[in-house]
């Protein structure tokens, strides 16, 4: 194993062992507290142009298997660890994660003091950061002048419609970047699926007759997408039952009049307790968000909060007073993570149900 | 032979969704008032007031209906209360008449009589926990649970934790 540096925009380098691919790389660096998961988060691409610092201490001792991707290729900058488990077995195990990140040419880094690192990251909040073979000034010059990209969910969304044929109820999933997770739960409850771009129009999305639409999750910015979305979704919140997620959730709330605010530290894990507000009861969800929406420009006139964050009481779900259109922060479909929350998704078909009426 | 069709978790998130669009219909719960028909209607009376409080922190009467005196398939029982039943006036309330099941909506005929006599409410809503099917007069359920189609032979059982010890709905036949 060849030694490499993580360095990052502030001056600080960290020396560790390269694993994986051996490519040079820059992206965001942002820290992930779940223990288990790593493939499902490394596959997610809310990721996309980053490097993702798992605090965890080992990862990769179940390996690869072919259950757990989130999307089909992964997107993200490089993979730091403590250590990175040499042996790794599991029944559904296909591949180490070095030679998956060797395929994917994707560079990782073991060594590294991560709870030194999640320290300096929660003070600093994200910074550039770039794994490289050399931390000298010349590397630290490159990293200071790269310009990442602010197009996130345009790199990562699909940019046609595509299918996911079941037998039941219909659902447009608009995709800003969406994870494999929102797919398979509506599989499971034979949704007749329509992935539309994120660019999709209200007349669109209307003359495909849906049920019910999903807003993706996705990396990024919500300020920066185009306006255009904002007025698709205030269009279609009125006409069928919207369920927005992650990202989804971010722009569902701006549609409707709030701001959004940059979180600090992040929220990056499977462990925050979260109250469902109208039964008062505490649910755990895994989560990844750089961005919150800021409680003092919800409407209350207009919107309901439905979910909060007991750590840091950041907003995690909202719901329009006089439409069935609702969304959380968290990640509902529980890959990885507490599957509790999947429950959601019952309460989508539900609402679906509801609002076409009975079938006989 | 029995089995369950909603089990304590969806009871759970019906009643939420039952909750949360009734707020949607009434745009918001000025004037709400719910109405339980006895025994298990108004434990979701109940159940559904608790979510409302938790939501918007405001008190919603509960009353309870008992609708014997008024039913139209048995002898009239002189225990049972004929005349005007709530502790509270009905009139230019939008009430809620909360039950667990509709099935010929007889009961729910009875429960508007039992319900006259309180004024002029501004309108009248129906929540069920479960919707079966056949109806027998021209009724229909504004916010359902569930929508369970069933055999003329089949019954319905639905457990509340307040009076038999769980949470759930089950078709017998």
């Amino acid at each position: 194993m060849a030694d490499r540096y993580l360095i990052l925009e502030d001056g600080s380098a960290y020396l560790g062992e390269g694993f994986g691919s051996p490519a040079v790389s820059t992206g965001e660096i942002v820290f992930n507290t779940s223990m288990t998961g790593y493939q499902e988060i490394i596959t997610n691409q809310i990721y996309h142009n980053q490097i993702i610092a798992f605090t965890q201490p080992t990862i990769g001792s179940y390996g690869i298997n072919h259950d757990s991707y989130e999307s089909i290729l992964p997107t993200v900058k490089g993979v730091v660890v403590r250590d990175v488990a040499s042996i790794s077995t599991n029944r559904q195990r296909r591949w180490s994660l070095d030679q998956y990140l060797k395929q994917q040419n994707i560079p990782g880094i073991s060594h590294i003091d991560t709870r030194h690192l999640a320290k300096q990251l929660r003070a600093s909040g994200p910074m550039k950061a770039s794994i490289v073979d050399v931390a000298d000034a010349h590397a630290f010059d490159q990293l200071g002048a790269t310009v990442l990209t602010n197009r996130q969910v345009a790199a990562v969304a699909t940019p046609k419609p595509f299918p996911n044929p079941g037998t039941g109820l219909n659902v447009v999933v608009v995709d800003f970047g969406l994870k494999h997770g929102i797919l398979r739960e509506l599989s499971k409850r034979a949704c007749n699926v329509t992935v539309l771009p994120y660019t999709a129009t209200t007349d669109e999305i209307i003359n495909l007759d849906p049920d019910g639409v999903i807003l993706s999750t996705g990396p990024g910015k919500p300020q920066d997408l185009p306006e255009s979305v904002l007025t698709m979704i205030q269009a279609i919140q009125k006409r069928v039952p919207l369920f927005a997620i992650g990202l989804g959730h971010e722009l569902f709330a701006m549609a409707n009049g709030a701001t959004i605010i940059k979180l600090a530290p992040e929220h990056h894990g499977a462990n925050h307790p979260i109250r469902e507000v109208i039964t008062n009861q505490i649910i755990y969800a895994s989560q990844g968000q750089g961005f919150a929406v800021n409680p003092d420009s919800v409407d209350r006139d207009k919107m309901i909060t439905t979910f909060v964050d007991l750590i840091d009481g950041t907003i995690q779900g909202l719901r329009l007073r006089d439409f069935p259109a609702f969304s959380v922060q968290f990640f509902p479909d529980g890959a990885p993570g507490p599957t509790e929350t999947r429950d959601i998704f019952n309460e989508f078909v539900e609402s679906m149900q509801q609002a076409r009426g009975p079938m006989w | 032979m029995q089995k369950e069709v909603v089990d304590s978790m969806a009871m759970k998130r019906a009643l939420t969704r039952i909750t949360y669009e009734i707020i949607e219909q009434n745009k918001g719960v000025r004037n709400v008032v719910l109405v339980g028909i006895k025994t298990r209607g108004v434990y979701l009376a109940e159940r559904i007031a608790a979510r409302l409080e938790q939501l918007e922190g405001a008190q919603i009467p509960v009353g309870e209906l008992d609708i014997t005196a008024f039913r139209d398939d048995q002898p009239k029982d002189d225990q049972a209360p004929s005349s005007y039943q709530l502790a509270f006036s009905v009139a230019d309330k939008r009430v809620v008449l909360v039950d667990d099941v509709l099935y010929t909506g007889r009961t729910i005929r009875a429960a508007l009589d039992a319900l006259m006599g309180g004024g002029r409410p501004q309108s009248i809503a129906l929540a069920v926990l479960v919707d079966r099917g056949h109806r027998e007069l021209p009724i229909r359920a504004d916010f359902i649970g569930k929508n369970i189609p069933t055999a003329l032979q089949e019954r319905i059982k639905v457990s509340v934790t307040e009076v038999d010890g769980r949470d759930g709905v089950e078709i017998i036949n």
